[in-house]
């Protein structure tokens, strides 16, 4: 695939896209994490 | 509903229009009627992409799929997350650097004039067909528990907002959006309030938790594992648990960001790439804790209605149906005594005399024996009203999930709130078919008009017939709409049915674009139309029941297929640019 030249952009707060691709996938790492307790926790 | 009632509705919906009306002024040519000019900041294309994604029937539809069926509905929305990752990594930089007005205008630039025909025609056809259900499921809703007139209630919800989006285009969709969000999160947000204000003293959170707990309700996570002959066995029928969330919603959330104008449009407004990507990957993070508090509002009805009288029936059409049926006499004792025993337990378990109070919701066990039998005989006499209505000489509807919410909003709120909740539900039907009939119009003019027309348009003409576009589509949609009425409450399921059908096609053409770089035009051609034929005749053959699929495999055997049989087709065909 094409790399466009401006994929390289300086992301908002953490420079990079892909720390911001990290936290998107942790936080719904977090959220299931957070939702299984929840189910055990309330069955 | 109060005159109080008419007034908030009727302020809120005059709002939104004159609002649109308002902020819709943009330059009169096709960049600034599709695309705002690209100059939307990201927060609003996050508000936009969460507006067009929620239509009427998510807030109608998902607190009463937690009542009933309990939180697990949220795994469906686990895909999107990684979703938005893919769609900034791989769709946005190329959509921004080539600088197109619809999705299917970069696939004329990577294959050929016919594909990207294609995948646009099969865009048109699903989206207006599932936009015309997508008005008439939440008209049927309403009109059948306010005793509306379906035609005019169908004309509010899908009519109106053609007003400011035929004037304004994109821009006015994007702003309205941003107003009916906020509005709609802050209606939901008060009757949520109401809800726990309603509820016996030393009833809180914890024991809401607890109550849709024991009852099944907090059943968040489901593997859809279960113990089958001492062995673990996976149930392929299963619709919402962890791997159909994560996978199955993958491809389908994928189809949906990637593949459908309606949602690449919004973020093709955004003002640049960065603010394309921070939008969806905002998307990535609020959508799931929303779509959580959505179900989890349904918990706390099902909470109220533990204190509170449940209603025998919650759409009160149906009861009515059967009061004019072979049944009505039978109703009527049913009705008295389901009536008499409500009261009774409503009174037993609010008592303070009852064992444990208020934990006797919390445990059933503490509970005392009559109110026990007092549950069961309630279930039983439920049971009865659905199977009166499942007889075919009745013609009812059974499926009660659709009105949960709603009826506790006209029992339950107060004066002015109830029409504030009623315009929630039509500002989020607007959202969303706004976004839709812009994108619809933007692929006609683009991916049709502009493209084979042999006569040059100005930009001032361009303008006007996006507008005769928009104002079509819109007039389409309805038509739609009031020709779908017979299909009852499995329209829902019918937007889904139809849009599964087309999405993994179109996005296995989508996948070949971007992953295949080697896969020319005339083989992706040729496997989308043998790929699309095949699973309408998949869907055929389950309607006839000589196969048993469920149509959400549609979307990753359409998508798989596309991709396979391209590469299958590729050594066999050369494609030529036309």
């Amino acid at each position: 695939m094409d790399e466009p030249e401006d994929d390289k952009e300086r992301a908002p707060l953490f420079g990079k896209w892909s720390y911001w691709y990290a936290l998107v996938i942790g936080f719904l790492a977090f959220c299931i994490a957070v939702f299984d307790y929840l189910t055990k926790h309330f069955s | 509903m109060s005159a109080i009632d008419w007034i908030v509705l009727a302020l809120t919906l005059t709002l939104i229009i004159a609002y649109g009306l308002y902020k819709g002024r943009a330059s009169k040519d096709l960049d600034g009627y599709f695309l705002s000019n690209r100059s939307v900041p990201w927060y609003m294309v996050l508000l936009g992409i969460m507006g067009t994604q929620a239509s009427a029937v998510t807030f109608l539809s998902a607190p009463g799929q937690a009542y009933t069926d309990g939180m697990r509905f949220v795994q469906y929305y686990f895909g999107l997350p990684l979703v938005m990752v893919v769609v900034c990594i791989s769709f946005v930089p190329v959509f921004h650097r080539l600088k197109v007005y619809t999705a299917y205008e970069y696939l004329e630039q990577r294959f050929d004039l016919k594909t990207r025909t294609l995948t646009s025609f099969l865009f048109l056809l699903q989206r207006g067909l599932s936009t015309g259900i997508s008005i008439s499921a939440p008209s049927i809703i309403l009109s059948s528990l306010l005793g509306w007139d379906l035609f005019w209630t169908t004309v509010v919800m899908g009519g109106l907002l053609i007003i400011y989006t035929v004037t304004g285009g994109a821009k006015a969709v994007a702003y309205t959006q941003q107003l009916q969000m906020i509005i709609i999160f802050g209606g939901l947000t008060i009757a949520g309030y109401i809800v726990i204000h309603r509820l016996p003293k030393g009833i809180g959170w914890s024991e809401i938790l607890h109550i849709g707990g024991k009852a099944g309700k907090m059943n968040i996570i489901t593997t859809g594992f279960s113990e089958k002959n001492g062995h673990p066995h996976f149930d392929w029928n299963d619709r919402y648990n962890l791997l159909s969330g994560i996978i199955g919603g993958f491809f389908l959330q994928l189809s949906y960001f990637g593949a459908d104008q309606s949602q690449v449009g919004r973020y093709l407004t955004a003002r640049s790439m960065t603010e394309s990507r921070l939008g969806l990957l905002m998307n990535g993070l609020v959508k799931i804790p929303m779509q959580f508090m959505i179900l989890l509002l349904g918990v706390m009805v099902f909470a109220f209605y533990g204190f509170n009288k449940e209603p025998l029936f919650f759409n009160q059409s149906q009861i009515k149906l059967l009061e004019h049926s072979k049944y009505k006499d039978s109703l009527a004792v049913l009705s008295g005594r389901y009536d008499a025993l409500e009261s009774q337990r409503v009174v037993a378990i609010r008592s303070p005399d009852s064992a444990g109070w208020p934990y006797a919701m919390v445990d059933p066990t503490l509970i005392d024996s009559r109110v026990q039998a007092i549950t069961q005989e309630k279930a039983q006499y439920k049971a009865t009203v659905k199977r009166w209505l499942d007889d075919k000489a009745v013609g009812g509807d059974s499926n009660d999930t659709n009105y949960i919410f709603l009826r506790f909003v006209t029992d339950y709120l107060p004066k002015g709130l109830v029409g504030l909740l009623i315009a929630v539900i039509f500002l989020a039907a607007w959202g969303s078919i706004s976004a839709t009939l812009n994108s619809l119009a933007s692929c006609t003019i683009c991916d049709f008009h502009r493209r084979f027309s042999r006569k040059t348009l100005t930009s001032r003409q361009e303008y006007r017939l996006s507008q005769l576009y928009t104002l079509l589509w819109g007039v389409f949609c309805i038509a739609v709409a009031q020709l779908v009425y017979g299909l009852g409450n499995s329209l829902i399921e019918a937007v889904n049915v139809l849009g599964s059908m087309f999405y993994g096609v179109i996005l296995g053409v989508f996948l070949v674009a971007f992953y295949r770089r080697r896969v020319p035009g005339t083989p992706v051609f040729v496997s989308a139309l043998i790929t699309e034929t095949a699973v309408i005749v998949l869907n055929v053959l389950g309607k006839k029941g000589i196969i048993s699929l469920s149509f959400l495999w549609f979307n990753l055997i359409g998508a798989a297929g596309v991709v396979v049989l391209s590469e299958l087709l590729r050594p066999l065909m050369r494609s030529q640019k036309r």
